[in-house]
């Protein structure tokens, strides 16, 4: 009789014991997909909401914008930017930079033709072009969500335009900041700074010339996809076992190539690992070192990447990237062989 | 009172205004008052401090308040007489202030010595920032210092210079074949098709990869020179 009443008991303060754990546990798990998705549930005057108009207008709209990329230690660039989406809703998008004698990019759909000077044309299979836009951020801009802090800072005036200025900031400091305007009308990017931690400038793009039309410009229809080069893939080795991990990698990032290579020029042969957030890219390159001569540790920027170089037990370390020396060295210095 | 500067704020900053009054109307109220006209000078002076947008010169008043200020001023005639003017005490006192300023100094001293000493200890047990190989995983921030001893020691700036020149081109590289699938379903079509390939016929894939990799090397020569 007891041992019934008291397995009774028992069960009730286990069944309680299991809800009390559980309930919150289905609530995080409610909660994760809700900051995953989206947008639609952010106010409309949230930087969320801004930067959701952004990649839609930026994926959805007709428009040809003139802009100017400014580096230090670099002349002024300025590129010619069109994009349409035709009947068929195929996005086709063209970058041109207009000084020199220029390098002309165009994308249909997933294929982007490279067209530069001194190098045969070629084709990538890409959802983006590779050049001074942040493409990937202007796409997909909900990746730095997890890592970055998006402030509204207020309204402005940039191109003659009304535009709404936001700040991402890296949550943790492992990276620079950005400042961004967006117009007000259509939620285009007008204008985007880079800063350092020390608030110094370190590359900008400025819009000085915004036209949104109904149809795509004249432009597309005179490219004839048929003849577009040839697709140029990069299939990785496929053994790929690396001795080396590495330890640090800033929240947000993750290891979106991993190659042997041999670095023309000198023709050393170097493990390659690219980071990317989703906004900058990094290159991590790990390099056998070679007892008879000892490399110097380095630090310094060229326009605005960070190069690092260190010694660091066997390896020679190369890191390289739009990110603050302390992060570089951070990531150098947490790479480690593997333990068997 | 106060609802009309906030209203004022949220205009100047872009934002809706609360209550029922448009626009419009906001800003013919500035028109009229000179309490909103001055706040309306001041948000924007601020705005404008916040974002660094400030003019290189900025023109206040200052000749306007100088005058008010030098109209107020009372005219001194001649110095008042103080305790000081009495001779013992004249005397005194700057001994005392001196007395004071020997104590300052020699606690300035004694701040500089423990200051030192620290230093040097961190000297002796850190030669090198990033010299000294550490294993282990090294989680946190540490600072980097620029190693100047040691590229003396080398002076093979010119090899420097190459492996840096090497680093930096493949890092354009690199960036430059980067391909970003971005699955909006169309996307994905090209991928499949290649696994598919590989798995049909293994050959043909080997010899595509060998073309693709000397269109690679093609192209790279090309941009390195």
């Amino acid at each position: 009789m007891l041992k019934t009443f008291l397995s009774k008991i028992l069960s009730k303060v286990a069944l309680t014991l299991l809800s009390i754990i559980f309930v919150p546990l289905q609530t995080f798990a409610l909660g994760e997909p809700a900051t995953a998705v989206a947008a639609a549930s952010y106010p409309s005057d949230s930087a969320q909401a801004w930067l959701a108009k952004m990649s839609n207008a930026v994926k959805s709209l007709n428009y040809t914008v003139s802009f100017v990329l400014l580096k230090p230690g670099m002349d002024s660039q300025p590129y010619l930017w069109r994009h349409g989406v035709n009947e068929d809703g195929l996005e086709m998008e063209q970058l041109n930079l207009l000084n020199g004698p220029g390098r002309e990019v165009v994308r249909i759909g997933n294929k982007v033709s490279y067209f530069e000077p001194n190098v045969p044309p070629y084709s990538l299979y890409s959802s983006i072009i590779n050049g001074p836009l942040p493409s990937e951020f202007l796409q997909r801009p909900e990746k730095l969500m997890l890592s970055y802090e998006f402030i509204m800072v207020g309204r402005s005036r940039i191109a003659g335009r009304a535009a709404q200025q936001i700040r991402i900031i890296s949550k943790d400091k492992s990276r620079f900041g950005l400042n961004v305007w967006l117009d007000q009308e259509t939620g285009l990017l007008l204008k985007m700074n880079m800063f350092s931690q020390e608030a110094q400038l370190l590359e900008q793009i400025q819009v000085t010339d915004l036209q949104v039309t109904e149809k795509p410009d004249l432009f597309f229809s005179k490219i004839e996809p048929e003849i577009l080069p040839e697709v140029v893939s990069f299939s990785p080795s496929t053994e790929f076992n690396s001795k080396w991990t590495i330890g640090y990698i800033p929240k947000g990032m993750m290891i979106v190539k991993r190659d042997f290579l041999r670095l023309s020029g000198s023709g050393v042969v170097v493990e390659y690992i690219m980071l990317s957030d989703g906004l900058i890219d990094v290159s991590v390159y790990l390099q056998a070192r070679d007892n008879d001569k000892p490399q110097s540790n380095l630090v310094g920027t060229v326009q605005s990447d960070t190069l690092l170089t260190i010694e660091h037990g066997e390896l020679n370390i190369t890191v390289i990237g739009k990110i603050p020396a302390a992060t570089a060295n951070a990531i150098a210095k947490s790479i480690e062989r593997l333990a068997k | 009172m106060s609802q009309k500067f906030k209203n004022l704020s949220a205009l100047v900053d872009g934002e809706d205004i609360a209550s029922g009054t448009s626009r419009s109307q906001m800003l013919d109220a500035v028109k009229d008052d000179v309490d909103l006209q001055l706040k309306w000078r001041s948000y924007h002076l601020i705005r404008d401090g916040l974002r660094q947008e400030m003019p290189v010169n900025i023109h206040f008043d200052i000749a306007d308040k100088v005058a008010q200020a030098l109209e107020a001023e009372p005219a001194i005639l001649a110095p008042k007489k103080t305790w000081r003017n009495i001779p013992l005490v004249s005397n005194v006192v700057p001994f005392a202030k001196q007395g004071g300023q020997m104590a300052i100094a020699a606690s300035a001293a004694i701040v500089m010595i423990i200051g030192v000493q620290q230093l040097n200890q961190a000297d002796v047990i850190q030669p090198f920032n990033a010299a000294p190989p550490i294993p282990g995983i090294q989680g946190g921030l540490s600072p980097v210092s620029f190693d100047q001893a040691r590229t003396v020691v080398n002076s093979d700036g010119a090899e420097q210079k190459k492996r840096i020149n090497a680093y930096m081109t493949d890092h354009k590289q690199q960036l430059r074949f980067k391909t970003i699938q971005i699955d909006n379903g169309a996307a994905t079509i090209p991928n499949t098709g290649i696994k598919n390939n590989i798995k049909s016929n293994i050959k043909s894939n080997i010899k595509s990869n060998i073309k693709n990799k000397e269109a690679h090397l093609d192209i790279v020569e090309n941009i390195s020179k």
